[in-house]
């Protein structure tokens, strides 16, 4: 039977011959996590994706959540599931042991993320969005709140959640309406709506810990006067016993296109008056904290939208190697000839040939995020851990944005190679396209991202971030220069390279201009582009690990990096002409979209 | 009670596209993904079941080479408290025989009140639990799928036999039992069971420590063809959609019979 979810040698490759994840072992935090123990904690990833998660896919997105007199249904399999998992430990995979946490490099648990997401990523929202909450505890909380609650949120005894969004308050957060008003016990009474929220009420749990942001009577308007709160579900004692509801109410559940095993609620905070919460950090400082959670949550969002190509990609691939239909192209006048398994038609491989190429570069990206997580956590140089910070910084807008675009590009091809069947719910695939949509909308749409690229990132540090990702970029160039195989590639990705570089000085300097709005409407193709580029370097990287590799290969794994030569070719001679003319459209700058008179788009 | 699970690794069928060498009488084995045997899996998860109720150790054993000490660890990992690696060159090529008189030196290293094996492995021969138990001169019941432990010197055992029936007796310790599938649900490996086996040394035992002369695990049996049966008269296989094969299929039912 074919491999699903994610190639398992591929995520091998990344992991111990693109990342050497092992040499993490070295250092005291990470010393258990040996070659041998992360082979075997991926593997048991794997093995829990494939037999338990895996099947309740299709189950979750038939179902459905409901609301039922005032109660949230979930799909009835994910209790069982929820509590498999939890028990395995494998919600705070990378926290500290302390608080329940498991300790594990970040590049591994991004590995075992691949597999849980990929299997079932409505399913996974539950964990997910309650090992970010649990950060917002860690890094903001009080000793007493984290005793109260954080060991409960990581080892999933509660869940949690992100109360950001209401209806006046979407893309712009700072337009909020929840109130909190201080009592003499030292916690707040909090009134207000909040919508979208994932994970918002369901009973798999006996508590869910809302993290919420709202504004402290009197403090300034906009996201200045925004202060974080903890809300739980049911009141938590001092002692830690539960207390009474806690006035939180579920008003609806909307019906959407995808995710559907993951309920997506309106909630209603002090509608009887009744809430209470404790201040999180500090007042007026809410928007500082929830930036933290919601740079991991973007982290996320881009693994969920690759899962879903990643898993669709092999569903696709298995499908083409079995559908017999058409004679092959060489034999179509041969009126005997037999039909071919569809993998042989030209334009079928095109497909499998663009998925398999963005879905490796995608695989290594997010895992070098997670590379570079760690990186900052084992070096005792301030410097160096900047550099890694910078880098994380700079790639998360392209490891949101750009990785979810492409993937839902990915799963639309997925459902192409299955013909009329890729539309049909029999299928998997429709669903991984359905599910896959949100992933650009949601933390922030991808046009959020590409500001964030543009408007934050760019010029943050005076540039430094970049700078340091040009030069790690460089620094694979020059490495592939030395094999001569890798030369044309290695220069076709420094002239882009350096044709971006040329972009980014023209857009930081065009946004600084009058023409700012021309810049911010090319903000996105920027971000289209920049992602282009490290998709490329990603490509080139492997290209040179497979080099070093192949010369003592077998005869499976010679198959396996003859792979990544030839899908290092199809995007440097197929996809990278076509970012260079990207490039030269960002530099034209066309102010039509802004000029454009509001009246001139017609319609009225 | 001091159980002994026997365990092997095998190419994971779910996984593997399997193809026949070039010599016609094996599998490619060259680049297989593999894990532990199923069969020894639920062996295994019964053993600590039994640990937890009464008291005692798991001890999990493979005959294999380096890579096998991987299933080892995955089943210490699961519960089991200790692991023993035979790992030998004389070891590779023998047959069933072979490894029960390889298990059986292991077993006289130690005291153990059950072991514990598989009902079946990827060879589908099944022979090994019931040759060793002869070779001990131990009870030995196959394909158990319930225990009870009556005492420290009784368990009582089921099988399932012909026609669904279901049978209860009772062994006498120490025995061999070899386990089915579905006796038992075998939990997940955690994070924290692999944490905790990360750095645990596994001891590796070879024909010299085991006392045993390569000579005598010589194979009597060897296979000679390996091969895909071909369609036999009256086999067809049914092609296209699932709701065209599910409505050929009624067809066919109604047309012979089968259903009225």
């Amino acid at each position: 039977m074919a491999q699903q979810i994610a190639d398992r040698r591929d995520v091998d490759f990344v992991l111990h011959e693109q990342l050497d994840v092992a040499q993490f072992s070295a250092h005291e935090k990470f010393e258990e996590y040996n070659r041998k123990t992360i082979d075997l904690v991926v593997s048991e990833a794997r093995n829990l994706s494939i037999k338990e998660i895996l099947p309740t896919q299709k189950i979750g997105d038939q179902e459905g959540c409901h609301l039922e007199n005032g109660q949230v249904i979930v799909p009835e399999v994910f209790q069982r599931l929820y509590d498999i998992f939890c028990e395995g430990e494998w919600l705070a995979m990378s926290e500290d042991p302390q608080w329940g946490g498991q300790g594990m490099p970040r590049t591994v648990a991004m590995a075992c993320a691949d597999y849980f997401n990929g299997a079932n990523y409505a399913f996974m929202m539950y964990p997910g969005l309650t090992h970010g909450a649990g950060k917002l505890v860690e890094a903001f909380g009080t000793d007493e709140q984290k005793k109260l609650f954080l060991k409960n949120m990581f080892t999933g005894k509660w869940t949690g959640t992100m109360l950001l969004t209401e209806p006046g308050a979407g893309s712009d957060v700072g337009a909020l309406e929840t109130s909190a008003v201080k009592n003499e016990d030292g916690t707040y009474s909090i009134t207000g709506g909040k919508i979208f929220i994932s994970s918002g009420e369901h009973g798999l749990v006996e508590n869910i810990i809302h993290p919420v942001l709202a504004r402290i009577d009197g403090a300034p308007a906009g996201t200045k006067g925004i202060s974080l709160f903890i809300v739980p579900k049911i009141w938590v004692n001092p002692d830690g016993s539960l207390g009474e509801p806690n006035d939180v109410v579920c008003t609806g559940v909307e019906e959407k296109m995808g995710i559907h095993g993951n309920p997506t609620c309106s909630l209603t905070l002090g509608g009887k008056g009744q809430c209470r919460g404790l201040l999180l950090g500090e007042e007026n400082k809410g928007m500082r904290a929830m930036f933290l959670m919601m740079n991991e949550a973007r982290l996320l969002v881009g693994m969920q939208g690759f899962c879903c190509a990643s898993a669709s990609y092999l569903n696709a691939l298995d499908y083409a190697r079995q559908r017999i239909q058409g004679k092959n192209l060489l034999q179509m006048m041969d009126k005997d000839a037999p039909a071919v398994p569809i993998i042989q038609h030209p334009d079928v491989r095109r497909m499998l040939m663009t998925m398999k190429t963005y879905i490796s570069a995608m695989r290594s990206l997010l895992y070098y995020v997670g590379f570079c997580e760690d990186m900052k956590h084992v070096t005792d140089d301030e410097a160096v851990a900047d550099k890694y910070q910078g880098l994380i910084e700079v790639l998360t807008p392209i490891a949101k944005g750009y990785v979810t675009d492409r993937a839902f590009e990915m799963c639309n091809l997925g459902m192409q190679v299955y013909g009329g069947y890729g539309y049909i719910r029999e299928y998997p695939q429709e669903q991984l396209v359905r599910d896959c949509r949100i992933t650009q909308i949601y933390e922030g749409t991808n046009g959020i991202q590409a500001m964030d690229l543009l408007g934050r990132k760019l010029g943050m540090k005076k540039g430094k971030p970049v700078m340091d990702l040009f030069g790690e970029i460089q620094a694979t160039i020059a490495r592939a220069k030395k094999v001569e195989s890798l030369q044309p590639a290695a220069e076709a990705v420094e002239k882009a390279l350096n044709k971006l570089g040329e972009i980014a000085m023209h857009m930081g300097a065009t946004a600084m201009s009058p023409k700012v709005l021309a810049a911010f409407a090319h903000a996105y193709p920027f971000m289209d582009a920049s992602g282009d580029v490290v998709m490329a370097w990603m490509l080139l990287w492997r290209g040179v690990v497979a080099d070093e590799k192949i010369k003592t290969a077998k005869k499976k794994d010679q198959d396996f990096y003859e792979g990544q030569f030839k899908q290092l070719d199809f995007f440097v001679r197929s996809i990278l002409p076509i970012t260079i003319g990207k490039m030269k459209a960002i530099q034209n700058t066309c102010e039509a979209a802004v000029e454009i008179s509001d009246d001139a788009f017609g319609g009225k | 009670m001091e159980i002994l699970v026997c365990i092997k690794r095998v190419p994971d069928t779910s996984e593997n596209e399997i193809a026949l060498n070039s010599a016609g009488n094996d599998i490619e084995r060259d680049d297989l993904v593999y894990s532990v045997n199923e069969w020894d899996n639920y062996a295994v998860e019964e053993a600590i079941q039994i640990v937890d109720r009464v008291g005692g150790s798991v001890t999990v054993v493979t005959v294999g080479d380096d890579e096998s000490e991987e299933v080892l660890r995955r089943e210490m990992a699961m519960g089991a408290n200790k692991g023993l690696l035979l790992a030998d060159d004389a070891f590779a090529e023998t047959d069933g025989r072979g490894i029960a008189t390889i298990l059986k030196a292991a077993v006289a290293k130690g005291t153990y009140d059950l072991i514990l094996t598989g009902a079946l492995a990827d060879d589908g021969a099944g022979q090994v639990g019931g040759m060793l138990a002869a070779m001990l001169d131990y009870p030995f019941a196959s394909v158990v799928n319930k225990i009870e432990t009556v005492n420290d010197k009784t368990l009582k055992i089921g099988r399932e036999i012909e026609g669904g029936n279901q049978e209860i007796s009772e062994i006498s310790l120490p025995c061999v039992l070899s386990i089915q599938t579905g006796i038992n649900e075998p939990r997940y490996v955690g994070i924290r069971g692999i944490r905790k086996v990360a750095s645990v040394e596994i001891p590796t035992l070879a024909a010299g420590d085991l006392g045993l002369d390569a000579a005598a695990l010589a194979p009597k049996v060897k296979r000679l063809d390996y091969f895909v049966p071909a369609l036999g008269k009256g086999a067809e296989m049914l092609e296209g959609s699932t709701e065209e094969i599910i409505a050929k299929l009624l067809e066919m039912l109604k047309a012979k019979g089968g259903l009225k």
